[in-house]
């Protein structure tokens, strides 16, 4: 339709920001939460790990405004203190596989022939597993804890990404500017990392969110299980876990940390969704 | 019908795939550090038990050599002994498919009659107040973790309401539905809100599509350009949408398995894992990528039945 | 003329934005009479497809709003109809077919259930009726098996059997009205003329009343009795056809008309060739024998790897500063051989040779030379550009990374090519999706001349282009040659643009050239029945040289074997 042709150009940050509420949204929680990971020794009342035997499974009070664990351990203190290991398992669980992907989608994509369709095989075989019980085997082997947890995310999260921007490339490649870079006797090299990627990653960019939850539930989930961060470290799975024991009696024990996990993972949809909305791409 | 002919010829192509899954599950447990005899067998192995290993598994030889052995084994569906419930592994599996083949079935389920009707209310009224909170709610599912989803749901509807049992699986059909209902509904709440959220998209794509447009300049009242239009159109992508997320269900059931006590496949992989019962853990994961590689079959298969444009 | 049916009075419509609201329909009034054909002609963003929805009230933003005006079908005024009325208004009484019909047809429901879903709705047949009445539509509108192709799906018809369901399906609602929304331009020009003779036939057997909705004014002199000419949300002229031709009133009418293709040339095709006859020089392009070829649908198990032949033995000479137009319907290969010259398609067996240095043997010489000296003009001017960067640096780009010209003098150069294609220099600061198709196109026409290429190759670089752009590029063009003694190939399906600007022309047809000659000669006395059909489907703007509407090898309009088409649709 006509009257629907290209939007006017409308320059001005503010302007974008201010009709983009998810952006917003999703940058203030991620914010607060970066904050609280950061000042988490001055912000949190009480040491994480200090046991009370006095004030075991206490209910929420002035004094301990999430209530206490079997411990007698602060579980808002422990909240805030989680913060710093669940959004560092998010940031490195994502950014490892986003760099790892990226490159090969785009050499795969590019290229294309033998070494595509070898690392497409590859890709369809790590895809055949169930992402988190591919997690669970290999850090079976591993070990538990948080460094193999990287590991495996390194091992296998790259696929996603390497699917993203493969499809993508393929498209861009065949569009008349990318015909226009090989006819005006362009280099590979330009054509892919200065012509290509930066029309192709808008797509992983905006994923990069939406993994970064799933690598969230998912660490969050193995060291639920006991398999990734241990005991007596804060941690938000790690804390539900050990609540669970007392789910009828002492709710407040697995709430909370529940709910955090919630929170931070809506700041990642909304950033995601806001960016989305930003780089025009629909997921 | 030669639209079909790939149900024929795409099994030929799982088998480079069905390949992979043996090297890599090969590969997982000989990484292990340590004898791998000794990691077949468990710590506790006699000598002459340790020998039988070695020359089943031609532990002697070089590493390809041992892959073929292994494959061979495998043909003989040998897949190893369990070392925690000294069983054969491919019999321990088999009696763990049921509870979770029930699981993911109730979920798919669920999650599709919540998913299409929340999606189809924010789509139809897009921007108005029953689009926003479907959207805020979705979006907000999504970042449900389903191990603290679930025990919030034991609190509210076993503890609180007592409406369904809090663990484990049961003998009679209705026993076991009535225990399955809480895990499935945990899982189908995460995985609605994902389906909910790209089928929403998909659905006000369609809605504003030429396809609808040519509806409505026919007289079409919006009723009939929704349900006979513009939902069939978002079959297809609902369908492709639910392949992509079996990895993310079967993930969920491994964990929801392990909160609700249900004796599934999931759940034996967490004791395995524990234990280092690698047999098990191996059996496990194998059997868990061949499933999925069937869903992507059948999904397929659903596919090329929903849009008469697709050739396979 | 006939009893008025439907009367447009002042209609105005806007949209609805952060700043102030804009005007994009400005009291719009026309009739249209019963069993009338009546044309509405404008350039993109004129207003006239918005016009056409208003009446029905099927906006297509929530944005927009009707401020103001009646819409009086037969007494009823549609603006202040309920909308359950409306539901029989819209398809009942007015129906509606559009440019696209692929992506109006539903998919995944068989042509056919389409067409009875409106008998059932609109005349509340049974399920046996309707799909006799069904069948008896799909005949009229010339299927020629309805039994069978009831039961297809769009996707397996080309794109006119596509369109003729889509009328089809109108059709099927029993319709006073009909509004054509530019329901012939996604096709070729073959197939155009037949769908124009479906509608002017329907008309004459039903007294259907058409608006037809065009950019091109030999389609509405062809078949319209009336036009109305808009442009920016107005009528800006409305007369009988045969008087607006013959005698436009408003300059902008005067200028569309200037600008129409079908015209003879006021300026002749640039001549150079007399001055090239004295200096024997070796021809800058040969083609011998090419051919080229894509696997098609080839799987690992499903037997044979089947090829499409997109060339089959192509041979051409190109002089330095020749121009040479290359017409061909979509799917003709002309595409392809663009490519194919310059070095972007694998080719199958032939040869290529630029400037003597020969793409088959000396691949990569004869590459490096191509890339310095050659460039390509494309068709979608927004997709031709990289959209994350601005004019300045797509050119500073190509100029750095050709080497031709001091890096101190890279800026200065932008300029000057600026310049040359009648950009304004601050277009150097700007992106792609800041400006418009035609001023797109200029800048893609700068990066080609950024090469300071011998050859240019143009690749239907003007079909996305309105009308009067049409004309302005296809000026830089002719005034490009002139100044810098460029080769050009000119490769469109336009016969009439081609006609007016290259000297030599050569036709082609799946796959082969079926003539060659001086354009000239070719246009006034074609020799291959091909290019005969294809002159005689143009419509001519002169309403006294009727449409031929030959059923070119009916085949063709099937899908059949040649299914593939090379042409990016527009």
């Amino acid at each position: 339709m006509s009257v629907l042709a290209r939007p006017a150009f409308t320059p001005g940050w503010s302007k974008a920001f201010g009709t983009n509420g998810a952006l917003a949204a999703g940058s203030a929680i991620l914010a607060l939460f970066v904050l609280a990971a950061l000042f988490a020794p001055l912000i949190a009342p009480y040491d994480p790990i200090a046991q009370d035997a006095a004030a075991r499974l206490a209910a929420p009070s002035l004094l301990h405004p999430f209530g206490t664990d079997n411990f007698g351990r602060d579980i808002l203190s422990r909240v805030i203190w989680g913060t710093r290991i669940d959004l560092q398992m998010a940031f490195f669980g994502v950014v490892f596989p986003f760099l790892i992907g990226t490159v090969v989608g785009t050499v795969a994509g590019f290229f294309g022939g033998v070494v595509d369709a070898l690392l497409m095989r590859l890709i369809d075989i790590i895809l055949a597993f169930p992402f988190l019980v591919l997690m669970l085997s290999i850090i079976a082997i591993l070990g538990p804890g948080l460094s193999s947890f990287y590991i495996a995310m390194a091992l296998v999260g790259w696929v996603s990404y390497a699917r993203l921007v493969r499809a993508q490339i393929l498209v861009l490649k065949t569009q008349d500017y990318a015909v226009a870079a090989t006819s005006l006797g362009f280099g590979r090299l330009r054509i892919m990392f200065r012509h290509l990627l930066p029309n192709a990653i808008a797509g992983s960019v905006v994923f990069v969110m939406s993994d970064a939850v799933l690598v969230l539930l998912n660490g969050a989930a193995i060291s639920y299980l006991g398999l990734g961060v241990q005991p007596p470290v804060a941690e938000w799975g790690v804390m539900v876990a050990e609540g669970q024991p007392f789910v009828t009696t002492a709710w407040w024990v697995t709430l909370f940390p529940g709910l955090s996990i919630v929170a931070l993972a809506f700041g990642f949809s909304l950033l995601g969704d806001g960016l989305g909305q930003r780089l025009g791409v629909a997921e | 019908m030669h639209r079909y002919r790939f149900v024929l010829t795409r099994p030929l192509q799982f088998l480079p795939v069905l390949f992979g899954i043996s090297v890599i599950t090969f590969i997982l447990v000989r990484l292990i550090p340590g004898d791998p005899a000794r990691v077949i067998l468990g710590t506790r192995a006699t000598p002459t038990a340790i020998a039988n290993i070695r020359a089943q598994y031609g532990l002697d030889e070089p590493l390809i050599a041992q892959y073929f052995y292994f494959l061979r084994n495998l043909a003989q569906g040998q897949m190893g002994r369990s070392i925690l419930y000294k069983i054969d592994v491919l019999r321990l599996i088999g009696t763990r498919v049921e509870p979770t083949l029930v699981l993911v079935l109730a979920s798919v389920v669920l999650s599709v009659l919540i998913a299409v009707p929340m999606a189809a209310l924010a789509a139809r009224n897009q921007g108005k107040a029953a689009d926003q909170a479907v959207r805020i709610v979705s979006t907000l599912g999504i970042g449900f973790p389903p191990f603290w989803l679930g025990l919030m749901l034991i609190i509210v509807l076993s503890v609180q309401l007592s409406l369904f049992p809090v663990s484990g699986y049961g003998n009679t059909l209705a026993d076991k539905l009535a225990h399955i209902a809480l895990p499935s509904l945990t899982i189908a709440l995460s995985l609605s809100a994902v389906l909910t959220r790209s089928l929403r998209v998909s659905m006000i794509a369609m809605l504003s599509s030429d396809i609808a447009t040519a509806a409505r300049a026919r007289g079409m009242p919006e009723r009939i350009v929704f349900w006979r239009h513009v939902f069939p159109n978002s079959l297809v992508p609902t369908i492709n949408l639910l392949a992509v997320n079996i990895g993310w269900l079967i993930g969920g059931t491994v964990v929801v398995e392990s909160v609700f006590a249900i004796p599934g496949m999931g759940q034996l992989l967490v004791r395995a894992i524990f234990s280092r019962d690698y047999m098990v853990v191996q059996g496990v994961a194998m059997a868990f990528a061949c499933a999925t590689v069937l869903v992507n079959f059948l999904a397929d298969l659903a596919t090329v039945a929903a849009d008469p444009r697709i050739k396979l | 003329m006939s009893s008025t049916l439907l009367s447009v009075r002042d209609l105005s419509v806007s949209v609805r934005s952060e700043a102030a609201p804009r005007l994009l329909l400005d009291r719009v009034s026309l009739d249209l009479g019963r069993g009338e054909i009546l044309g509405l002609v404008g350039e993109s963003g004129s207003g006239k497809s918005l016009f056409c929805r208003s009446l029905v009230r099927l906006l297509p933003s929530r944005a927009l709003v009707i401020d103001s005006g009646t819409v009086l079908l037969e007494g009823q005024d549609l603006l202040q109809a309920s909308e359950a009325d409306m539901l029989a208004v819209r398809g009942g009484r007015i129906g509606m077919i559009f440019q696209n019909p692929t992506s109006h047809l539903d998919p995944v429901m068989r042509v056919g259930d389409q067409i009875a879903e409106g008998i059932r709705f609109h005349q509340g047949l049974g399920k046996a009726a309707a799909r006799e009445a069904a069948l008896e539509i799909l005949a009229q509108v010339g299927f020629p098996d309805p039994k069978r192709q009831y039961l297809s799906y769009p996707h397996e018809f080309s794109g006119g059997m596509r369109q003729r369901a889509m009328i089809g399906v109108a059709l099927s609602c029993q319709p006073d009205i009909l509004i054509a929304d530019e329901p012939t331009t996604a096709l070729d020009v073959t197939i155009q003329a037949q769908i124009l003779r479906l509608l002017t036939e329907i008309r004459d057997r039903t007294r259907l009343s058409i608006i037809l909705i065009t950019h091109d004014l030999g389609v509405v002199a062809q078949t319209c009795d009336r036009i109305a000419v808009m442009r920016g949300g107005r009528v800006v002229e409305e007369n009988t056809k045969r008087a607006l031709l013959a005698a436009p009133g408003h300059a902008y009418t005067k200028a569309l008309i200037a600008s129409h293709p079908s015209i003879p040339a006021r300026l002749s095709p640039v001549t150079t060739t007399e001055a090239k006859a004295a200096s024997p020089l070796r021809p800058l392009l040969e083609v011998d024998d090419l051919h080229v070829s894509f696997p098609s649908g080839a799987g690992l198990f499903s037997g044979q790897p089947r090829v499409f032949n997109a060339l089959n033995g192509v041979s051409l000479r190109v002089m330095p500063g020749e121009t040479v137009g290359i017409v061909g319907e979509s799917g003709s290969g002309k595409s392809t051989l663009a490519r194919a010259i310059l070095g972007l398609n694998p080719i199958a067996s032939g040869h290529v040779a630029f400037e003597g240095s020969n793409l088959a043997t000396q691949r990569n010489a004869t590459l490096a030379k191509l890339r310095t000296d050659a460039a390509m003009v494309f068709q979608d001017p927004y997709n031709a550009l990289n959209p994350r960067m601005t004019v300045g640096e797509t050119l500073a780009e190509v100029l750095r990374v050709q080497n031709k010209v001091q890096p101190a003098q890279i800026k200065a150069r932008i300029d000057e090519l600026l310049d040359l294609v009648g950009l304004d220099r601050d277009f150097a600061t700007r992106k792609p999706r800041s400006m418009s198709g035609g001023q797109c196109q200029r800048a893609g026409i700068a990066r080609a001349l950024a090469v300071d290429p011998k050859l240019i190759i143009a690749d239907e670089c003007v079909a996305a282009l309105d009308v009067t752009i049409q004309a302005q590029i296809v000026d830089l063009f002719r005034d490009l040659q002139r100044k810098m003694n460029l080769t050009l190939l000119f490769i469109a399906h336009d016969l009439a643009i081609v006609r007016n600007l290259c000297e030599r022309v050569v036709v082609m047809h799946h796959g082969k050239i079926v003539e060659e000659g001086r354009s000239a000669d070719v246009f006034a006395m074609p020799s291959h029945a091909y290019t005969a059909a294809l002159i005689s489907a143009i419509p001519d703007i002169d309403p006294d040289r009727p449409l031929h509407a030959l059923p070119l090898r009916r085949a063709d309009s099937l899908r059949g074997m040649s299914s593939l088409s090379l042409q990016p649709s527009t």
